[in-house]
């Protein structure tokens, strides 16, 4: 649990977060988002102190972040940022084991971490171990930076626009992965974006914050879509919200339709569809109805109806 | 041939120079590397310090190698050590300014890594600044080098009995030859090129991925 109690950060006479008062629960990907100047990466760094706040308290677990020793601090929240920022003198398995080695573990310790991590990056170890960062694509660079922020274990990773430089279909596929990393490890993420489609997929809960620092709201990305909280919100979430908001649904989740007598309408769609696809498939389906299944079991038929209700 | 020949024949003689001479140049270049280093370390944090250390270290090397080895004579005696002093002077420019240079090179968003996994100050100059800045340093000792190699010939003239004697006396004499001018030089000339190869192949090593457009 990381929690910011009005927290601010002022430099000279510029408020670039006042009193931000937010708590991040542990396990969860809570994204922090808004237009440049909101104070979004200024927040973020004071969590890890690269940037000191002026008032305020940030604890975490209830120890106050202040009072700790500050590279000791650093090695336990990992951290990755837009430019990645690899050694570029080192391996790319010498950088992942920056954060081991820094604390001490021993040579086989470290070799063994840095296979484990590597593969879970999904980079071959015995292709990519040996390589300098010079010799790999953005996609892959991004990877090795998670490999290396993820090092010792650490419980928080903050992510300061770790995907905004790379290219649209690699993000997607990088996003997905992080869904996959975070089923499995469980971290407290902190992701920071300008991003809105990227916040609403990626986030458990968001964040959106306006010039100065100022949170707008912070609720999980269906509620956010639904009913933004002010002009501000409902202007930055931009057109076709409700639609948008179909992409976080899943088919299984809606009322569905016992089939009727005229049997079951050819097409079909997954359970664990979003109900925007379902959407997409009752468009184009002649009877305007859709068959759902769930692998090999027919669990009902859903229409423009059941869809409409399921979004309300 | 008779430039080989003489250098034979009076091997007794220009064989201690030439140790003296590389005796020399080492100690110089021993002492400006790591003043040289700290100095560009304080020159690439500070603006204002960087200003200062660049213009003492320029205007040293207007100074004429002649009058600067005959005033720091005053103070350390004649020999080999005014030569010494005078040399680090001079060596310190081209060290301090690689220095300074190579490590405001390196790419911000890896210093800013470096501090966010929980490096300290000393680490991230120890294991990513200084490396990085490795191959601009380099190219700063060898053009120092270089220039130190020649310029020690200058140190005769207050005593030193470096390879700058065999030349001084020819000059100083009606009956000096071509040959006795070149028996020093071509010495010199030999270790300054020995001198720069050597660091060419450590710059060479050390260049693992770093910048190799700061290279000096």
């Amino acid at each position: 649990m990381i929690t910011f109690d009005r927290v601010s950060k002022r430099y000279g006479r510029v408020t670039a977060v006042g009193e931000l008062s937010l708590g991040i629960a542990s396990g969860e990907i809570v994204v922090l988002a808004g237009p440049s100047g909101c104070g979004k990466t200024t927040s973020l760094t004071m969590i890890n102190r690269l940037v000191e706040p002026s008032s305020g308290t940030i604890s975490i677990d209830g120890r106050d972040t202040a009072g700790m020793d500050v590279n000791a601090l650093r090695r336990s929240i990992g951290y990755v940022i837009q430019q990645v920022g690899l050694f570029p003198h080192q391996t790319v398995a010498e950088n992942i084991a920056t954060v081991p080695r820094l604390a001490g573990w021993n040579r086989r310790r470290i070799a063994a971490r840095v296979e484990e991590l590597l593969e879970m990056v999904g980079l071959p170890p015995v292709e990519y171990g040996r390589r300098l960062p010079a010799e790999l694509s953005g996609g892959e660079r991004q990877r090795v930076g998670v490999a290396r922020a993820l090092g010792a274990d650490p419980d928080i990773l903050l992510m300061d626009e770790p995907f905004g430089a790379i290219d649209p279909v690699v993000r997607v596929r990088l996003q997905n992965e992080l869904l996959r990393l975070q089923k499995v490890l469980h971290k407290t993420i902190v992701f920071v974006t300008h991003d809105i489609d990227e916040a609403v997929r990626i986030g458990d809960r968001v964040a959106l914050l306006s010039q100065g620092g100022v949170l707008e709201q912070y609720a999980r990305p269906v509620e956010l879509l639904a009913h933004p909280a002010s002009p501000f919100v409902a202007q930055f979430l931009g057109e076709g919200r409700m639609v948008r908001r179909l992409a976080l649904l899943r088919v299984r989740d809606a009322h569905l339709a016992e089939p009727n007598g005229s049997g079951l309408p050819a097409e079909t769609v997954g359970a664990d569809a979003s109900l925007r696809d379902a959407l997409d498939a009752v468009l184009r389906a002649e009877s305007g109805r859709v068959t759902v299944r769930d692998a090999d079991t027919v669990l009902g038929v859903i229409d423009s109806e059941s869809i409409r209700e399921a979004s309300r | 041939m008779s430039i080989i020949n003489y250098i034979v024949d009076n091997w007794g003689t220009l064989g201690p120079q030439v140790v003296t001479h590389i005796e020399i140049v080492a100690m110089s270049m021993a002492a400006a590397a790591l003043s040289g280093l700290i100095l560009g370390v304080f020159a690439a944090r500070s603006e204002r310090f960087s200003t200062l250390i660049l213009g003492v270290t320029s205007t040293l090397l207007t100074v004429p190698s002649f009058a600067l080895f005959g005033l720091l004579s005053i103070w350390v005696g004649l020999g080999n050590p005014p030569v010494i002093v005078g040399l680090v002077l001079y060596a310190l420019l081209p060290v301090v300014r690689n220095t300074a240079t190579g490590i405001r090179a390196v790419d911000p968003a890896v210093t800013e890594a470096a501090c966010g996994v929980g490096m300290s100050p000393i680490q991230v100059l120890a294991r990513v600044e200084m490396p990085l800045a490795a191959p601009a340093i380099l190219g700063g000792l060898r053009q120092a080098t270089v220039m130190v190699v020649a310029i020690a010939t200058v140190g005769a003239t207050v005593g030193a009995d470096d390879l700058g004697q065999p030349i001084l006396e020819a000059l100083g004499r009606s009956s000096g030859t071509l040959v006795q001018v070149l028996a020093g030089v071509i010495p010199v000339a030999l270790i300054g090129l020995t001198a720069d190869l050597i660091l060419a192949g450590v710059q060479r090593a050390l260049s693992r991925g770093a910048a190799r457009g700061a290279v000096g």
